[in-house]
């Protein structure tokens, strides 16, 4: 047997089921090999999206993703979407072919240093130096990418050892991959902090969902009774219609949300890391709370905001030892509640363009619990988190912390392969949807009845706000007036496509949407000036949030 | 500013130094001082290294920590080490 077919067969071994990827020549060995496996290989056309693919796989189904590319520019090509994983800590096995070791380190053709390039931005990262390892650096890599805090992990393959023939010889590690559990001391100290406090608040962030904690999360606030705020990965961990859902905290958070944290006496961080997009300026951040902080990557405590009680280990177990009935908060939780219908979104928007927001919350409400919205970056993804009901995060694939424009159409890709029968909608703008256009094809290809709106406002939306408000409307280079007619270009890579550009047509246009059996994209026009409300300015304080109507009162006077 | 001498256990692989100096780097802290040497049984490499930053030698120290490869970060005195680099090499001879 040679290399490569080792490494096939120690992915079968893993339970690999896809792998999205594109051929070139120093990974030849494993696309041989592949012909002969019952792993399915997706094909992508750009290999950025093959790694965000995977990304949008590994969200959806908490498995490891896995992405493969040739060596040079298909392994560069690739960083991007590694280092997606790597910000978000999504679990993700990347393969690179590499030119023959003899060769490595002369500038040979499509030589590049992937291991290197990527060091900031895995896990861990491997180069095969003999074909008989190979099924223990496959094994160790995926053992890597799920355990604890998930991550990236790279296998860089030369091309001589996937040509090898060796003995296959496996031998599985009895590592365990349990997280220890948090220390006794901690647990009791936090319940103490939480008996204590009179205003206390929930900050959930992506690592309920990723420690497959929902279930102990849930009975958590359903005994303690807290009001929970959750960050961009951390919505859904609670249904986002839940009684104590008081949405999304930070920068475009919620008026209630953003008000509760700087308001409460503890915070309780479950699986968050304190990103400067939650906490607007962090010396002002709930500047009156004690800190719980709960984590299974004890980096992350401390690191930007000091915890009085550090809950470092295993969430589910720290969760369930945290659960009790908690005494006056009462009337805390009716002030939160309060507040959180006082602020309730208000769809009424003057005008007869599409209200991207009122758009989404129909669509929202029709897709259905079971759907999966894969989104990009920029004003579309702040008004899906805003406006769209979430029941798991699993539902939500956004990219949080790298922030890649180009993420949604890959993500719900992968989504679409890993749930053939669920309702995948990727929610695009017109700047994202160019930066991997090209995956319009492979949903043909592969006949993914994913929905696809595309919000399109003639510019790039976020930056255009940013000039707006804090750039004396000088704007630079956000003009996009010049796109191409997307429903010709969807066409023409056999996607059907349908235009929007008025409010008294959005029903109509969900109907279509949904009724479609295949892959359907629909452009829908809005305002060039539509702004994502309310927002906290840079270097802000969370307290300090701007809205709408102040900043018209702002520019009236 | 504070510096700080650490003493990092890691296990020889590839691109195991690269690694932590890069970790170092990328979280701002600056390498005043650094010696590496591979232990008898030639399966890890002892490093330590002296540096200086505006951040809590913790947010390296949990760095380092987590890097797959690395088996041990402890916050040393760094005469104590030159202290015992000499006894060891006196009693060697």
């Amino acid at each position: 047997m040679k290399g490569a077919e080792f490494l096939v067969k120690a992915l079968e071994h893993e339970g690999v089921e896809l792998i999205f990827g594109y051929p070139g020549g120093a990974i030849m060995p494993v696309y041989d090999a592949l012909l002969d496996s019952k792993i399915r290989h997706i094909l992508v056309r750009h290999e950025q999206a093959a790694a965000l693919a995977a990304d949008g796989y590994a969200r959806a189904t908490g498995k490891v993703g896995v992405c493969m590319a040739t060596s040079g520019p298909g392994a560069t090509n690739l960083v991007t979407g590694i280092a997606n994983a790597y910000m978000d800590s999504v679990p993700m096995v990347a393969i690179t072919g590499q030119v023959a070791t003899s060769l490595m380190g002369t500038d040979a053709f499509q030589e590049v240093d992937i291991f290197g390039i990527t060091m900031p931005v895995v896990k861990h990262s491997f180069l095969a130096k003999t074909a008989a390892e190979l099924p223990r650096i496959v094994h160790e890599a995926f053992r890597i990418a799920r355990s604890g805090r998930p991550g990236p992990v790279l296998i860089d393959l030369p091309k001589d050892i996937a040509n090898t023939v060796a003995e296959y010889g496996f031998h599985e590690d009895a590592t365990s991959e349990e997280i220890a559990e948090a220390s006794k001391e901690s647990i009791t100290r936090a319940i103490a902090l939480m008996r204590e406090s009179r205003n206390p608040v929930v900050y959930a962030g992506g690592g309920v969902g990723m420690a497959n904690a929902l279930d102990q999360f849930r009975a958590f606030i359903d005994t303690t009774r807290i009001p929970v705020v959750a960050t961009l990965k951390g919505l859904g961990a609670l249904p986002t219609t839940h009684e104590l859902a008081l949405g999304m905290m930070g920068m475009h958070g919620t008026k209630t949300a953003n008000h509760a944290v700087q308001t409460c006496d503890l915070l309780i961080c479950v699986g968050a890391r304190f990103d400067d997009r939650a906490t607007g300026r962090l010396n002002a951040f709930a500047p009156n709370a004690k800190v719980i902080h709960l984590d299974v990557d004890r980096a992350e405590v401390s690191k930007l905001r000091r915890a009085d009680v550090p809950v470092i280990g295993n969430l589910r177990h720290a969760l369930k030892a945290l659960t009790c009935k908690l005494a006056d908060i009462e009337q805390w939780r009716r002030e939160c509640s309060n507040s959180k219908e006082t602020h309730a979104w208000d769809y009424d928007a003057p005008g007869t363009e599409v209200y991207a927001p009122g758009f989404l919350k129909e669509l929202s409400d029709r897709a259905g619990d079971d759907s999966i919205v894969a989104c990009d970056v920029g004003q579309h993804q702040m008004w899906v988190a805003q406006h769209f009901h979430f029941n798991r995060p699993s539902q939500h694939l956004s990219s949080g912390g790298l922030g890649t424009m180009g993420y949604g159409l890959p993500a719900a890709i992968g989504a679409q392969l890993a749930f053939p029968n669920a309702c995948v909608i990727n929610v695009s703008g017109d700047g994202s949807i160019m930066m991997n256009l090209q995956e319009l094809a492979t949903l043909r290809r592969y006949d993914l009845p994913v929905k696809i709106v595309l919000f399109d406002n003639r510019a790039l939306g976020m930056v255009r706000q940013w000039q707006e408000l804090f750039h004396d409307k000088r704007y630079s280079e956000v003009d996009l007036s010049d796109n191409p007619d997307f429903c010709r270009v969807a066409e023409s890579m056999g996607i059907p496509a349908f235009r929007v550009d008025d409010r008294a047509d959005v029903s109509g246009a969900i109907d279509r949407l949904l009724a479609e059996p295949g892959p359907v994209l629909a452009h829908v026009l809005i305002h060039q000036e539509a702004n994502v409300w309310p927002i906290v300015g840079p270097g802000r304080s969370n307290s300090e949030m701007l809205h709408q109507h102040e900043v018209a009162r702002e520019v009236a006077r | 500013m504070i510096k700080f001498t650490l003493q990092v256990r890691v296990k020889q692989s590839e691109g195991a130094l690269v690694r932590i100096l890069g970790v170092t780097r990328r979280r701002r802290f600056d390498l005043l001082h650094l010696t590496a040497d591979t232990t008898e049984d030639g399966h890890f490499l002892d490093i330590q290294m002296t540096v200086q930053a505006d951040r809590a030698e913790n947010t390296l120290v949990r760095q380092i920590e987590k890097l797959e490869d690395v088996s041990q970060v402890d916050v040393v005195d760094p005469d104590e080490i030159c202290g015992e680099r000499r006894a060891a090499r006196s009693s060697a001879r």
